[in-house]
């Protein structure tokens, strides 16, 4: 047994507590991780909080204590934020039109609009998972929003070509408002439904679902815009995302403060 | 060679059923899961912080978040994880506060009095010593794992990380409390851990 193998049975947690043979051969070989076995033993005694305090702290709960309705289920929000997203797609392509859709090319239909909704899969599931404290991550949820932003820019690099513009700002900025219009109310019904949880990384949460909001966006223009340059595409319709995280960002900074303002107030017993 | 019993292993499945009838305003599961969960994220506190008080003042507010936001429990998830990313926050918060204070005192006259340790805490000072060599993202691994006896997958959840990364980082935390451990001159501590391992050691 190696010193790496001896860590996995450190870390695994098991109701008996002796080691295995092999471990414990290992351990009365290797010096350091004997030392470190009865480091962390040393490291398990215990220590307990005075009666008094666990007596005044349960005296507070119960004196403001009333039912309360649990959170829904995670498919309950993920259909919601679902039927959120494509309400809004459909509205804008009702709206404005689809000549976005129909200038493309069927291969470029097909990789944008699968990173598209695979990016708005993902962001939704890691948005969803973190309402509740606690929540099983498969990938980072820093690191997610991140990875999606990246990925979409490679995918518009790669589908899309440089093409002359003559109006390159203003057709832009339109565009860009264009985007936020239907960013902003899919932003808002958001955080509606994201008010009741959301309580251990508001940051985070905010970032990630206004980047959601700004994939919507993204999707109105990409169904509405006929516009197939490179650059347009990059600046003024990914462009979107940015206002969004930022503004979600920003909303949930504000929400964080709020609640600590709050939970200072409350904390004394 | 054994490790001994860990203190947290709670049948988690009765936990989540105090929760449930905690939402449900049931007082009687307010004082079961506040007396069978303090010791633990009192150690939690602890083993990061060495200030009793201190490690109290944090278990009291991460009570009274807890009960701000227990709708935001999910009947039938884990409740550890659920209840530690709470204590996770409450902790960063309070260092957050500290920070910000101590960034704008002066000095003063009076000196600070240092922290008694009476019998019962010196067990853990010299755990709470070594792990203070490390950094901040692998200490607190190694204390919910070694401490609170949480899991692999528990600790992932509570620092809403993925198991791998919390497997490396107890990895490199071990790494690195080895060579510390193996880098301690012949003294009192030595002459310890070689009494501990010679008890400890079955051949």
């Amino acid at each position: 047994m190696t010193c790496r193998e001896m860590d996995t049975v450190i870390e695994s947690r098991s109701g008996d507590s002796t080691l295995p043979p092999e471990a414990s051969r290992h351990v009365a070989e290797c010096e350091g991780c004997r030392l470190l076995v009865i480091a962390f033993n040393k490291g398990n005694n215990g220590l307990d909080p005075s009666p008094d305090r666990l007596k005044r702290i349960q005296t507070a709960m119960v004196e403001s204590l009333r039912p309360v309705r649990p959170l829904a289920s995670s498919r309950v929000y993920l259909l919601a934020f679902t039927l959120i997203s494509l309400a809004v797609v459909v509205l804008g392509s009702f709206l404005l039109g689809m000549s976005g859709w129909d200038a493309l090319s069927k291969v470029q239909r097909t990789i944008v609009f699968t990173a598209l909704t695979a990016s708005a899969i993902l962001l939704a599931v890691s948005v969803v998972r973190q309402m509740a404290p606690g929540g099983k991550h498969s990938l980072s949820p820093r690191l997610l929003p991140i990875g999606i932003l990246a990925l979409l820019i490679l995918v518009i690099a790669a589908v899309f070509r440089v093409r002359h513009e003559s109006a390159f700002v203003p057709d832009g900025l339109a565009c860009l408002r264009t985007g936020l219009t239907y960013s902003i109310p899919a932003a808002f019904l958001f955080s509606l439904l994201l008010s009741g949880g959301a309580i251990v990384y508001p940051k985070l949460i905010g970032a990630a679902a206004g980047g959601f909001a700004g994939l919507i966006g993204l999707s109105v223009l990409e169904v509405q815009c006929p516009n197939l340059n490179e650059y347009h595409i990059l600046v003024w319709h990914w462009g979107v995302i940015l206002p969004c995280s930022i503004g979600g960002l920003s909303l949930g900074a504000a929400v964080e403060y709020i609640r600590r303002r709050g939970s200072h107030r409350n904390s004394r017993i | 060679m054994q490790l001994e019993a860990r203190p947290s292993a709670f049948p988690d499945a009765d936990l989540e059923h105090l929760m449930a009838r905690y939402q449900q305003a049931d007082p009687a599961a307010v004082a079961a899961l506040v007396e069978r969960l303090s010791p633990q994220l009192y150690r939690f506190f602890a083993g990061q912080l060495g200030s009793k008080a201190d490690a109290e003042d944090m278990l009291q507010d991460t009570w009274l978040r807890i009960h701000r936001v227990r709708h935001t429990y999910r009947a039938g998830d884990p409740v550890l994880p659920w209840v530690y990313t709470i204590a996770r926050r409450v902790r960063v918060d309070n260092y957050r506060k500290r920070y910000r204070i101590s960034s704008r005192e002066m000095g003063v006259d009076v000196l600070p009095e240092c922290p008694v340790h009476n019998g019962e805490t010196n067990m853990l000072r010299s755990f709470e010593e070594l792990v203070a060599a490390l950094p901040e993202s692998q200490r607190e691994v190694v204390i919910m794992l070694q401490v609170d006896g949480l899991s692999l997958e528990e600790t992932a959840r509570v620092t809403s990380s993925t198991t791998g990364a919390v497997k490396q980082k107890a990895h490199r935390a071990f790494e690195r409390l080895r060579s510390l451990l193996e880098g301690v001159p012949k003294g009192p501590e030595r002459t310890l851990a070689a009494q501990s391992a010679s008890k400890g050691v079955t051949q």
